[in-house]
This record gives structure tokens, C-alpha cells and sequence, in this order.
């Protein structure tokens, strides 16, 4: 995604109240997180695991967060997605970067970017590409789904550093 | 004293304050000892409800949050020391009922006797209190009142054999009637 489209997706989620954002960095979303940490609003966590914790307080707290991971760090919480979020239907949004999507991406990406796609669909964790032409209209899915349940924002890493 | 007397002390003392309680043995003896609509049980994701309690903090600002958490459960999110340590948040009070085993999957040792985490919370620039006694409890939860935090209180307590029946909520009812029991 653009940074233009990534700066605007985060001030689109700002204007509808989301306004807690905890995760992990990815260089996949750095304007994203760019434009939060801009507006001070963005806490960074030490662990994915940690992040997602952080968030299930905040929806026990009756407010819907947004956790941003890699996908390595999506890998690394699938127990903590499925034995807190999913058992007790903990209301968060997600937004994982996808990397490993371009065939030529670092060796330590591949793996995980050819299943991430059977893992989000085997712990049936609902998700949506969001893209430069798709985004406004992935923010409002995202947020009808909270309604119910947790969701998932994948962004693609398109280059290669 | 065993866990479950430390738990019944300090649920009681703190009335309808919040408390995440970590998985285990932990939330067992709070339903049995005191069960109570803004007690969240944390059944699965071990280590994880000092960073629950994190986040109601950061939210819930008029109120303050009690974590209910083990050695072994600490051990597991150590980054969520740093993060509190960082946050600051005045209103986190975080319990560690500390009797060096894992007692819940049958008493294998934890490292808490040769690193304390009263060491680790103090690095991470909480307000630290080590107690050992019931009478010491009681005289700690007065005191705090009147502290900001972060504030830990790691107390020690002895292993038992006493096993308290297992949270019998469903988690979405556990989930539902703390959520409302934030809004009050």
C-alpha cells in the first residue's frame, strides 16, 4: 500500500473512534504506524502476544483497539488469538502485514507468507486485502465485524528492501 | 499462608475494584474465595493478565486495577514489565502470589529464587513491596490507597495441596458481566 493510502486508512480509523493502537512494527505498514505515532497515539509492545493482551483490556473496556503485527508475529500468537480472543469473543481488530506475498521476498518470509492465508482461514479468524483501492471501504467492513466478533486487515509487502 | 488465603484477603479488602486474575490455580481460588462480576478469570493465554490489566488501566483511569498474577505466569511476559514500567499507569496495582513452582501442572520449579522479580519490577520502575505474612497484607493494601502506581506487591506464599474447584462460568459470560461492570 501507498503511503498516502496507509497515512489516510489511519486517520480514517481515527474518525470513527478507533483510537488504540498497540502492536509490533512492520516496515510493511511503517506509514501507518508513521501517521499514529504522529498523532500519539500508537503504543508499541515487546511481544505480538503482549499486544493482543493489551488490546483484549481495552475491549473489556468497551472500546474496539487495532493490533498491528508481522506476520511472523501473527504465527507467534495464534494460541493467544484462539484461547483469549476467540474463546471469550473478544471484539479486536487486527492488521497483519503480509510478507512473503511477492515470490522474491527474503528467505525467512516464504514460508510464512504461503500459509498465512490457511492459517488466518484454520483458527477462522475473518479476514480482508486491504489495498490503495479497497481501503476506506475494508475500514467499514472491519468495523461491522467487531459488532460480532474479531477481524483481520492483510496489507501485502509489495517490495523488497 | 497459602494462595488461597492471600487471594480471599486482598479480593475482599478491594471490594468491587477490577481484577484480571492469571489462569491456573489463581483464578480457581478467586471464584472459590470470592466471586464477584468485575473479577475477570483468564483461563487460557498464560502470562498474559498483567497485559489485560494494562489495557483496562489505560481506559479506566478512576479506577484501579488489580492483577492477580503468579511467578511462573510473570516469567512467561516479562516484556509486560517493560511496557508497564514505561506507561506508568497510576492505577495498576500488580499482585504476583509467588511460591517459586508452577504449582497448577504439578509443582515443577519456576526460577523466582535465584531472580526476584521484585529486582526485575523495581529495574522497571515500579514501586515494589515483598510481603510474607497476613497480617503484612492487610497493612500493605492500606498503605497503597494512598499510592500512585505502578505499584507490585509480590507475596510469598507456601505451596499447598488445596485445590479449588474449577471457574464453572462460561467465558463470554465472564467477558460480558466484567465489561458491565466497567461501565458502573
Amino acid at each position: 500500500m501507498k503511503k498516502l493510502s496507509q497515512r489516510q486508512m489511519f486517520d480514517e480509523f481515527l474518525t470513527i473512534g478507533i483510537d488504540n493502537f498497540i502492536g509490533v512494527p512492520d516496515s510493511t505498514m511503517k506509514h501507518f504506524i508513521s501517521q499514529g505515532l504522529k498523532k500519539n497515539k500508537i503504543l508499541i509492545a515487546t511481544r505480538e502476544e503482549e499486544a493482543i493482551g493489551i488490546g483484549v483490556g481495552i475491549s473489556l473496556s468497551n472500546k474496539i483497539p487495532l493490533i498491528f503485527m508481522q506476520n511472523a508475529g501473527f504465527a507467534n500468537s495464534i494460541s493467544t488469538i484462539t484461547s483469549l480472543v476467540q474463546l471469550y469473543e473478544i471484539p479486536v481488530i487486527f492488521l497483519i502485514g503480509w510478507r512473503g506475498y511477492l515470490k522474491n521476498d527474503a528467505p525467512e518470509h516464504k514460508k510464512i507468507g504461503n500459509i498465512q492465508p490457511k492459517l488466518l482461514q484454520t483458527i477462522g479468524l475473518e479476514s480482508k486485502v486491504v489495498t490503495d483501492l479497497n481501503w476506506k471501504k475494508s475500514v467499514k467492513w472491519a468495523i461491522e465485524k467487531t459488532k460480532k466478533s474479531s477481524c483481520a486487515l492483510i496489507i501485502r509487502r509489495e517490495f523488497n528492501d | 499462608m497459602i494462595r488461597k488465603e492471600a487471594v480471599e484477603i486482598i479480593s475482599k479488602s478491594i471490594q468491587e475494584s477490577p481484577i484480571v486474575s492469571a489462569n491456573g490455580f489463581i483464578s480457581r481460588d478467586l471464584f472459590e474465595a470470592n466471586d464477584k462480576n468485575s473479577n475477570f478469570y483468564m483461563i487460557g493465554s498464560m502470562g498474559l493478565s498483567s497485559s489485560i490489566g494494562l489495557g483496562i488501566s489505560i481506559i479506566n483511569k478512576n479506577k484501579k486495577i488489580y492483577i492477580f498474577d503468579g511467578d511462573g505466569n510473570i516469567f512467561m511476559n516479562l516484556g509486560s514489565l517493560v511496557t508497564i514500567g514505561a506507561v506508568q499507569p497510576k492505577n495498576l496495582v500488580h499482585i504476583i502470589f509467588d511460591n517459586s513452582i508452577h504449582e497448577s501442572t504439578g509443582k515443577q520449579p519456576t526460577n523466582s529464587k535465584k531472580i526476584k522479580i521484585e529486582n526485575l519490577a523495581k529495574a522497571a520502575k515500579y514501586k515494589v513491596f515483598v510481603v510474607t505474612s497476613k497480617k503484612a497484607i492487610i497493612d500493605i493494601m492500606k498503605k497503597i490507597k494512598s499510592l500512585s502506581g505502578p505499584i507490585m506487591i509480590v507475596i510469598k506464599i507456601k505451596p499447598s495441596n488445596y485445590i479449588s474447584t474449577r471457574v464453572t462460568l462460561e467465558p463470554k459470560t465472564i467477558k460480558n458481566r466484567f465489561s458491565k461492570s466497567l461501565l458502573s
